[in-house]
């Protein structure tokens, strides 16, 4: 599903380059729940974005099934990023201005869908969260958990392939971290999609079905299978 | 009383002496003028230079004109209007321009009163007397006194004549009554100039709390550093208050400089010679003032507001402004842009009004009509004239009238008709004119026909207008009797209605008496289009031989239409320049504002970004915002503009309509001059890069 070959990521500080990431090869399969650990500025958020297609590297070649990511026109990227990828924050980043039902919808929004299939959609996801009575409430109105479960909600609006969390749980007390990191799984497994999640836990990371660690933007180790490149 | 001496009026007259024939511009001015006034004479006494009824003072100027200088001007003869000799009695310096009161001459108030027997009369209220009270006197007290004074000359049953003082530094600046009371004048201009200028600074200081506070995000660590390390809030008060003084200063210093520059344009265009009065400690303690309020004012809103951050919140980077900070933020930004799109409005009215004043069809065709003053040989020669004229090239019609067909001043209640009401007060326009005056004015007639030498009875023939028609009520007018000051005759024409006057002022009822003869008035020259220039030249020379005592003077009708609507070009023009500057500023207000949101939202438009918005639908969520605020701006504006315009505009009788489009144009430009501003902060926002917005740390 997603190869990257030779990413490297650097700014330049009085005139030195300043790696961020430093030669990443990393294949990942459809349906794998991966986990990047590391400590603080070893480039996990980093890594994260770029396979988000939020973020370039100076270097490198990304194929995201099988098309070469980098080689292809602005609005197709765009397309199949809007269509194939969610996204996760520690921070929730929910839109203060909008309650939750609007902040759920929003994604569906900019994918043109029409309004009838909204109002299905963002019921439907509702239900499965069990939040339809927290529809009309504004984020600041809710607990780090159910801001999370809408940030969750949203990202999987619109039916991703592939969804990236960067740190999910790090606002969030143990039990709460517990529940949506079970979550993750039971989707991971029952749903097939493919997540790869940002984390400092080791514990976290034990939801997973593979892990890698980075230190200073070099890929560590390959726990529970070796990748074959 | 000290002093009292009669003042009129303004006139161009032609003098001769030492073989020199000069038109200049004087007046008449009583015994006591030079005590009074004190206009410093070069030669002669104040006592005794308008004392002898043949007396008359020429300025520096005049008798260097005359007489080479004021030394040899004094005592010498000089002839006025090819009539009278008049004595040299004093030379005053030539009158500076800023003097409301002008003249290159002023000759004695006898001769006015001698040229004017009309001027005798007790219900005569044209020209003004100057008055010089003793000192403690109370000039309430005396006014009082003389209010009922004509009252034992003058009774007239419709008809009452009040006296009454005003003191003469607010004759310039007071100078409209209505019912003998007073209504207004220039202050009007000056009063609505001053708001606006107030206006424009107190938007200018909003600007500033806008930017300052929309910056102040970035400078919410500053802020923060400094209480953690130890600043009280009243010194962080004192800080900013004194960072907006030292702005206000230097802005007050460019607008020095600016104005030191632009002040000769500006005289130039309002014909005045302002200068700034630098030296003047009042001016200098004024602005000082002015800048210090200026200062305090923009300071303080910023100065409160920042200085209350919690410094940990600030330090964290989680300082939220309250949607009450926010909406008066944005009422600010729409109270500007009522006010900018009110003067774009204002603008497009006075243009509108000034384009219908040079459209509007005046009844009598203004193009290519010379007006030549009737004086010294030419009235006894007229005939003459006017047939040697017939007979130049590009002179297609002659005539004369005994007033300016531009401006018909003269009016009289002293028309009587067969069933007339006998308590009817109306009153007539009325002048003289000569054979052929319609066909030269080029005026339709409705009935009847022009007057005309081929018919001796036209010395008894009226012509009137439509207007007069309609309040005299003859069905088939021509050949009725009408009386005109006692003289019966009767109507031998119906003119279509035509504006002898401003458009301020409605069609007056008018009488037309034959007046080839009268002792005063003008020559009409109707010239073929595209012959001016050989008519006029073909019209000197008759004009010196029939003439030679008066030099060859002439205006165009078209010129003196155009002098009738100065003082409107004049506000057009500074109504143009106070939008500009309004709009300028507004926008400036509004990029504040776009800023300040613009950083708010980044955080927002970073999410929306990441949930796969593209930048077109973010250029347009940030920008519809703004719509909203100048339509709601323009929607408080509209109602505004139109009282104020509609009352502009019902000064002038004729006037156009105001009508939707004017609303409609001044929202479209106040809408995309908003948008121009915003596009550029809405640009970067759409563009904004989510990893850097969402970035938590």
């Amino acid at each position: 599903m997603i190869a990257l070959q030779h990413i490297s990521k650097w700014y330049n500080i009085g005139g030195k380059p300043n790696f961020v990431l430093k030669d990443i090869n990393l294949n990942i399969q459809e349906g794998e729940f991966l986990s990047i650990m590391g400590p603080s500025g070893s480039g996990k958020s980093t890594l994260l974005n770029i396979i988000g297609m939020l973020d370039l590297p100076n270097e490198g070649r990304y194929d995201f099934f099988g098309q070469s990511v980098y080689d292809m026109k602005e609005k197709h990227r765009q397309d199949l990023y809007k269509k194939n990828i969610g996204f996760i924050f520690q921070a929730y980043h929910l839109i203060d201005e909008l309650n939750v039902y609007e902040n759920i919808e929003t994604p569906l929004l900019y994918q043109n869908v029409k309004s009838s299939e909204r109002k299905a959609m963002v019921g439907d996801m509702l239900d499965r969260f069990n939040i339809v009575g927290k529809k009309d409430l504004f984020p600041s109105q809710l607990s780090g958990g159910q801001q999370q479960l809408v940030g969750i909600a949203r990202a999987l609006i619109a039916k991703p392939r592939l969804l990236l969390a960067d740190e999910p749980t790090g606002n969030l007390n143990s039990k709460q971290g517990e529940e949506i990191m079970q979550l993750f799984k039971q989707l991971n497994e029952e749903e097939g999609i493919t997540i790869i999640q940002v984390t400092h836990s080791e514990k976290n990371a034990e939801y997973g079905s593979r892990k890698i660690d980075l230190l200073d933007g070099r890929i560590q180790q390959h726990i529970k299978e070796n990748i074959s490149l | 009383m000290k002093f009292a001496a009669g003042y009129a009026w303004n006139k161009e007259a032609t003098f001769e002496a030492n073989n020199k024939i000069i038109k200049e511009g004087g007046n008449y001015g009583g015994e006591d003028f030079f005590r009074m006034f004190s206009f410093p004479l070069l030669k002669g006494r104040a006592e005794t230079a308008l004392e002898e009824p043949l007396a008359i003072a020429l300025s520096k100027k005049m008798a260097e004109d005359f007489f080479g200088s004021a030394e040899k001007a004094y005592g010498q003869t000089i002839r006025f209007q090819n009539k009278k000799d008049f004595k040299v009695t004093a030379v005053f310096d030539n009158v500076p321009s800023s003097s409301s009161l002008k003249f290159d001459y002023l000759l004695n108030w006898e001769e006015f009163l001698n040229e004017n027997e009309w001027a005798k009369d007790w219900g005569n209220n044209a020209p003004e007397t100057y008055l010089v009270l003793r000192e403690g006197t109370d000039a309430k007290a005396f006014a009082k006194k003389i209010t009922a004074f004509i009252e034992n000359y003058f009774k007239e049953p419709n008809f009452k004549v009040r006296l009454d003082l005003q003191p003469f530094g607010d004759v310039y600046l007071h100078s409209t009554f209505k019912d003998g009371e007073l209504s207004g004048g220039r202050i009007q201009y000056v009063r609505l100039f001053s708001v606006i200028a107030i206006f424009i600074l107190l938007i200018a200081c909003i600007n500033f709390m806008n930017l300052t506070t929309a910056r102040s995000v970035r400078r919410a660590k500053e802020i923060g550093v400094r209480k953690v390390v130890g600043a009280f809030r009243i010194a962080l008060i004192r800080q900013f208050i004194g960072e907006a003084l030292f702005f206000v200063f230097l802005a007050a210093i460019v607008s020095l400089v600016l104005v030191a520059l632009v002040m000769p344009l500006f005289n130039e265009l309002t014909h005045k010679q302002l200068t700034v009065p630098f030296a003047d400690p009042r001016f200098l303690l004024g602005f000082a003032g002015l800048i210090l309020l200026t200062g305090v004012v923009s300071g303080s809103y910023p100065a409160l507001y920042l200085s209350s951050f919690n410094s940990i919140s600030v330090l964290k980077g989680t300082i939220r402004f309250s949607t009450g900070a926010l909406w008066f933020r944005k009422g600010l930004v729409v109270f500007q842009f009522v006010l900018s799109i009110v003067l774009i409005i204002g603008t497009i009215v006075v243009s509108r009004q000034i384009d219908y004043v040079q459209r509007i069809n005046l009844g009598y065709d203004r193009e290519n009509l010379l007006y030549v003053p009737l004086e010294g040989d030419l009235l006894k020669n007229y005939a003459l004239f006017k047939n040697k004229a017939m007979a130049l090239l590009g002179i297609q019609q002659v005539s004369r009238i005994t007033d300016n067909p531009t401006n018909i001043s003269n009016a009289t209640g002293g028309v009587q008709w067969e069933g007339k009401d006998p308590t009817s007060m109306v009153q007539f326009a009325q002048a003289a004119v000569g054979y052929d005056f319609t066909g030269t004015l080029k005026i339709p007639l409705v009935q009847g026909r022009d007057f005309s030498k081929d018919f001796p009875t036209d010395s008894a023939g009226y012509i009137i207008n439509e207007t007069a028609l309609k309040l005299i009520g003859y069905k088939d007018p021509v050949g009725k009797k009408l009386v005109f000051w006692q003289m019966p005759g009767m109507i031998i024409g119906v003119i279509k209605d035509c504006h002898f006057s401003s458009l301020h002022d409605p069609i007056r009822p008018i009488v037309l008496r034959l007046g080839e003869t009268a002792d005063y008035g003008r020559v009409l020259v109707r010239t073929e289009r595209g012959k001016t220039r050989e008519a006029l030249a073909s019209l000197e020379r008759i004009s010196k031989e029939l003439n030679p005592k008066f030099p060859f003077t002439y205006s165009f009708s078209d010129d003196d239409y155009q002098k009738l609507y100065t003082s409107e070009k004049l506000v057009g023009k500074l109504s143009n320049a106070f939008a500009f500057l309004a709009i300028f500023i507004s926008c400036l207000g509004l990029l504040g504002l776009a800023m300040f949101t613009a950083e708010q939202r980044t955080r927002e438009f970073g999410i929306r970004k990441v949930l796969g918005a593209s930048a077109r639908s973010l250029f347009q969520l940030l920008s519809k915002e703004f719509i909203v605020l100048v339509l709601l701006a323009l929607l408080i504006a509209s109602p505004l503009a139109w009282y104020f315009m509609n009352s502009w505009l019902l000064d002038y009788a004729y006037r156009v309509n105001l009508s939707w489009w004017m609303f409609a144009l001044a929202g479209s430009a106040a809408m995309m001059i908003a948008l121009l501003t915003v596009s550029l902060q809405a640009i970067k926002a759409a563009f904004v890069n989510p990893v850097k917005s969402l970035r938590t740390e």
